[in-house]
């Protein structure tokens, strides 16, 4: 098959699976307290790993409850010296970021993007996913061939022409529409450039080639559609891939530095990340109201992650390493 | 109604039968395939056009190879943005590639609080790079957190470690090993889950130690995953933004030293809109993290981890 040459694809591990035996660790070493004498070096080996653990997840959880710690402080209090929890509790750090420094402007519009983003990708990757798992057509192993080929496409080469295809040739393309005067380099272009990957696309289709074809054919014999079998009986099935390329797609989205940087120009269209971006350069050491924004920023993929770790471990590996 | 109409698709046989059913195939898929062509596919080849072009804020002469000679002449871009990038990747990879798999190895044990543990380690993958350089620039300020602590254990650093030349490089090399690794480790988890478990109860068997056991048997078996992170780590490393447009800004502060290929990239397109020129850099940069991929695969075979 002609995926066979292609870049090594990211270890995917098909949701259900994660969702049927959650953390169950098929390989993990086997203890061998079977064997005499063994016991001991077993118990002291155990007892280096949880202290190890213990260790660098502290270390690990630092950085992050030092910058909570100071979002509560006042700017007084982040120079006065070290101490561990704030002298004196104060929301004013939040109050400033929200209300002085627009993050919750900033907030508003990373949560439309994000949400603009993943409910396309759902959209579009669950349509092309069943097509490609399903549906017989001439070309398609080219074309999902093609799909996969864009993994191997970096963002920065796209980044002129896309660019210039935002800024010259899309608002004459809407203008035919009857739209006018519609501008992409904002969040309009932001969410355009990402409106389905080729990783969502990925995940939907192999998701949807693990489920039994006997209940499309149940629909068929019952006289459903392409598009209502689709609908009414892939997609309920389909919940937990759904699920990953949700939490994927929002988390990247929320992340998302390069193509804001790139795209919005305009302060009020910029999000949180940018807004960050933009402070720490005009505010530098402002530390209570950055740090307020930066738990802003964490917080909500913090909440996520806890709910639904196991679909965040699915897409591991399309998030790819971004510096 | 559902019945005349499934008699008239027995009516009308197989063959038509096949060729609704690819014209909805098509359907299903008109609008992703349109998209990954326009913004995928087709802005490859529009880049290596617009890189011929004297092309800054409107499209100007053609200059053919003009923009990689200049380029091949380019100071900054040499000395600085892949120097950078060089030093960055030789030192970034192999930090990332010994802690993910230290980390790999240690959730992987058989131990309580399992899930805890990997959860934690992978967090700071997933935070926002924006936070994470936020709270780095603080904790590493001239009176931050990691001075203070230094200085209490006797060793006085009073500046800013993203501040000064010799230390802003070295500190992002550190900020991301520490961020990727919990990636990293799930890479690893995964290769080192389809070791099977007889190959471990062979050797306890030869009464191997876990010392012994790791170098000798689970090392060298994970071969494909090992090929796979650095694969993985080498393309992120080349392609590092993020931080140094956080940290040093779009200009790479202090004095370049922060400067990379893809921020010198951004900053010739968007700061100085030489869209022609920064094409040209998009267009070397693709071509050399292909070089990279295809030379990786032939000293390393192919990756076996998907």
């Amino acid at each position: 098959m002609a995926t066979e040459q292609l870049p090594p694809i990211p270890p995917v591990v098909a949701p259900r699976e994660l969702a049927v035996d959650g953390e169950a660790a098929k390989g993990t070493p086997p203890t061998t307290t079977g064997i005499p004498g063994r016991e001991r070096g077993e118990r002291i080996r155990t007892a280096i790993a949880y202290a190890v653990m213990f260790l660098v997840a502290a270390l690990f959880a630092i950085p992050f409850l030092w910058s909570v710690s100071t979002s509560f402080r006042t700017l007084a209090d982040t120079v006065a010296g070290f101490s561990l929890l704030p002298k004196h509790w104060t929301l004013s750090g939040y109050h400033e970021a929200f209300h002085t420094f627009n993050f919750g402007r900033y907030t508003l519009n990373s949560a439309i993007i994000a949400a603009a983003i993943t409910i396309s990708n759902l959209l579009l990757a669950s349509l092309g996913g069943y097509a490609f798992a399903r549906l017989k057509f001439p070309g398609r192993e080219v074309l999902f061939f093609l799909v996969l080929g864009t993994l191997m496409i970096p963002d920065q080469l796209r980044l002129v022409p896309i660019y210039l295809m935002l800024v010259n040739w899309l608002p004459g393309w809407v203008g035919h529409l009857g739209l006018h005067d519609v501008s992409f380099v904002n969040r309009n272009g932001v969410i355009l450039i990402q409106l389905v990957s080729a990783t969502s696309l990925f995940l939907m289709r192999q998701y949807f080639l693990t489920i039994p074809r006997d209940l499309e054919e149940a629909a068929k014999l019952d006289g459903a559609g392409y598009f209502k079998t689709y609908r009414k009986v892939m997609l309920p099935l389909a919940g937990p891939a759904l699920a990953a390329v949700a939490i994927l797609q929002f988390q990247g989205a929320w992340n998302g530095l390069f193509w804001p940087a790139i795209l919005l120009q305009d302060q009020s269209q910029y999000t949180i990340p940018i807004g960050i971006a933009n402070f720490r350069f005009a505010y530098q050491t402002l530390w209570p109201p950055l740090m307020a924004a930066s738990v802003l920023a964490i917080v909500p993929i913090l909440v996520l992650f806890i709910l639904f770790q196991r679909y965040f471990v699915a897409g591991v590996a399309s998030a790819g390493v971004k510096g | 109604m559902a019945v005349a109409v499934g008699k008239r698709r027995q009516a009308r046989g197989l063959g038509s039968e096949r060729a609704r059913e690819a014209l909805v195939g098509y359907g299903f898929i008109a609008l992703p395939m349109a998209f990954f062509l326009l913004f995928f596919i087709f802005p490859v080849g529009y880049a290596f056009y617009i890189s011929r072009y004297d092309w800054q804020i409107f499209k100007g002469d053609f200059v053919g190879w003009g923009n990689y000679r200049q380029l091949w002449h380019d100071t900054v871009f040499w000395h600085h943005a892949v120097r950078n990038t060089l030093v960055y990747t030789v030192f970034v990879v192999p930090l990332q590639m010994t802690l993910g798999l230290t980390l790999a190895v240690v959730v992987n044990q058989a131990i309580r609080f399992r899930t805890f543990f990997r959860a934690a380690f992978y967090f700071p993958s997933l935070a926002a790079s924006a936070a994470i350089a936020s709270i780095a620039t603080y904790i590493l300020a001239s009176d931050g957190l990691f001075n203070t602590v230094l200085n209490h254990l006797g060793y006085h650093h009073n500046n800013a470690w993203f501040g000064e030349q010799s230390t802003a490089l070295p500190s992002i090399i550190g900020l991301n090993a520490w961020t990727t690794s919990g990636t990293m480790m799930l890479f690893y988890l995964a290769s080192l889950q389809a070791i099977p478990v007889d190959v471990y109860e062979a050797a306890a068997i030869d009464g191997a130690g876990a010392w012994r056991t790791f170098w000798k048997v689970t090392f060298p078996l994970l071969k494909p995953g090992h090929f796979f992170v650095l694969v993985v780590s080498i393309i992120g490393a080349l392609q590092m933004f993020d931080q140094a447009f956080l940290i040093g800004g779009a200009s790479g502060g202090p004095n370049y030293s922060t400067m990379t290929v893809v921020l010198y990239l951004y900053n010739q397109s968007i700061k100085n809109i030489s869209f022609g020129y920064g094409a040209a850099i998009g267009v070397v940069l693709f071509v050399f993290i292909f070089t990279v991929t295809v030379v990786q695969r032939l000293l390393f075979g192919k990756a076996e981890v998907a």
